[in-house]
């Protein structure tokens, strides 16, 4: 794998993809709280730092340089790293505050983008279709997801490419649009999750009302009449304000209202 | 088989987190992961129910930079495992899941801070074997991260799969009816948390309208969830549309008015 190290030759694409695949691998597996992906930066790298550096000085140089903290979504963390390798090719280990200046200043403003469209918006859409067709046994909306990361993969390696070759310029503009795309997104996530509310979150009260002969179903009845999904807006509603309140913590949440369903249950107030 | 299937489903436990924290391809998103494990076990469509469940109360847990939340895939995993393992009734599966994986998936949050701070000493010892000019050896202790983290899961699903099925065919038969009902309620109001949860990320108040859409042609039309982010991409794409010519971009500029005309015919 490194015996040619040593010669002189310079970062092809080839480099570029290990590079790529390595940081992807690494990403947030060897995180911590102090430099958090930090020493995935440099393990994603390494290789390719190696065969810019040829004196061992420069190379540990740049590599404590690429220890210190880094943290960005992961996925856009390739364009950033792509970038940082041609401006290290180009000016050597003079490169290093520029690259550090660099990497702190635009991690910030991809991540604020790319936190929302990675882990918000792609998990909640593909999440909802995929785990509402699971819910009747249906893996499709499963195998539709698994698809689509398999497509981001590469698009990802690809990148890092991107990165590479275009630099500094590309991302920085690339900021703007990105935040449109961001808004467009969040308007089609809000229609989703909006759906979502009296699709996924069921409840129902089997209680009835008893008059002489006549009986009254609360749900059927009263309930639906009123507005379908009454109580999971509702619920919705206390629950959101019960976060936004900051008084307890998620955990606590699940576990009250695991508690409430529970004691529902047991007083018949609510039924499967 | 039974020895295979344990193997599989601990395997899976492992690379689960090493994949979300790194080429996030199998994720530990419990639809993906309760399909793989429903081959597994040989029965997917329950395991497809379980981890629908597991799947619409991890919306919106979003582990945003760094953070630790609820391990909803390990929840995935040990709950299918269990439930398949103890019950053929689909709804008791779904019970006996929720019973067993929502304590596990906590617990997940706890092991993952013990992991990233184990990772600090990780970090330490590569550095300092750089300093060395040991690069070889550097790379190497690199690797202890992933095997931190592939153990954090690994380990309780293990503890799981040992174990899980016996204590729980022994808890079951002392569990009255009310308390398994109980918990078949609360996984259909579970979902309440992670939407709620989402909502505090989303401008909200901005775009109403659009939470308000959806709602009324989901509640009163009935109309499929796919068809419903069909109409949330319509909205997302005129908007994008009207709004990306705005955004400062030098290329774009002449091609906006040229496009403009095009609306009147």
């Amino acid at each position: 794998m490194s015996n040619e190290e040593k010669t002189n030759e310079s970062v092809t694409k080839k480099d570029i993809r290990k590079a790529a695949i390595r940081y992807m691998f690494m990403a947030c597996n060897t995180f911590n709280y102090e430099n958090q992906q930090g020493p995935a930066v440099v393990y994603g790298l390494s290789k390719v730092l190696r065969k810019v550096y040829k004196k061992d000085e420069d190379y540990k140089a740049s590599l404590n340089n690429h220890f210190n903290y880094f943290n960005t979504t992961t996925w856009m963390a390739n364009l950033l790293l792509g970038a940082s390798v041609a401006m290290e090719e180009k000016d050597g280990i003079k490169s290093k505050d520029a690259v550090q200046a660099f990497k702190t200043g635009m991690m910030g403003p991809l991540a604020g983008v790319g936190d929302t469209l990675v882990w918000v918006l792609y998990p909640t859409i593909m999440g909802s279709i995929a785990g509402y067709m699971g819910l009747q046994g249906n893996p499709t909306g499963a195998i539709i997801w698994l698809l689509l990361n398999v497509f981001f993969f590469f698009f990802r390696v690809k990148l890092f490419d991107i990165g590479h070759t275009s630099g500094l310029k590309l991302i920085t503009a690339l900021g703007d649009k990105l935040n449109v795309f961001t808004e467009a997104a969040s308007i089609m996530g809000l229609t989703v999750i909006g759906a979502l509310i009296p699709s996924v979150v069921k409840m129902t009260i089997p209680i009835e009302f008893k008059t002489g002969k006549v009986s009254l179903p609360i749900q059927t009845d009263i309930l639906d009449k009123i507005m379908p999904a009454l109580l999971p807006a509702i619920l919705t509603f206390v629950v959101y304000k019960l976060i936004a309140s900051k008084k307890f913590s998620v955990t606590q949440i699940i576990f009250m209202v695991i508690g409430l369903a529970l004691v529902c249950s047991f007083f018949g107030i609510l039924g499967v | 088989m039974e020895i295979i299937q344990g193997i599989l489903i601990i395997a899976l436990a492992f690379w689960m987190v090493l994949d979300q924290q790194g080429f996030v391809i199998t994720t530990w998103f419990p639809a993906i992961i309760g399909m793989i494990a429903g081959i597994i076990m040989g029965d997917v469509p329950t395991a497809m129910i379980i981890a629908g469940t597991f799947q619409l109360m991890a919306l919106g847990v979003a582990n945003i930079g760094g953070s630790s939340v609820p391990n909803y895939g390990l929840a995935t995993l040990v709950g299918i495992y269990v439930a398949i393992r103890t019950t053929h009734d689909v709804s008791h599966a779904k019970a006996i899941a929720l019973a067993v994986g929502v304590p596990v998936g906590m617990l997940g949050i706890q092991l993952d801070v013990l992991g990233k701070l184990l990772n600090s000493y990780v970090s330490h010892a590569a550095q300092k074997a750089l300093n060395q000019g040991k690069f070889k050896k550097m790379e190497r202790i690199f690797w202890l991260g992933p095997l931190i983290f592939g153990l954090t899961t690994a380990l309780p699903t293990a503890l799981c799969v040992l174990f899980g099925d016996k204590l729980v065919r022994l808890i079951l038969d002392f569990v009255p009816k009310w308390f398994t009902d109980g918990l078949s309620i609360a996984g259909s109001m579970l979902p309440v948390v992670g939407i709620a949860l989402l909502l505090q990320f989303m401008p909200v108040k901005k775009y109403l309208t659009m939470l308000l859409i959806g709602f009324v042609v989901s509640a009163y039309f009935k109309l499929p969830i796919l068809g419903i982010a069909i109409l949330g991409f319509a909205f997302a794409y005129y908007y994008f549309t009207q709004n990306i010519k705005k955004a400062p971009a030098t290329a774009g500029a002449t091609e906006a008015i040229s496009e403009g005309d095009d609306f009147d015919e």
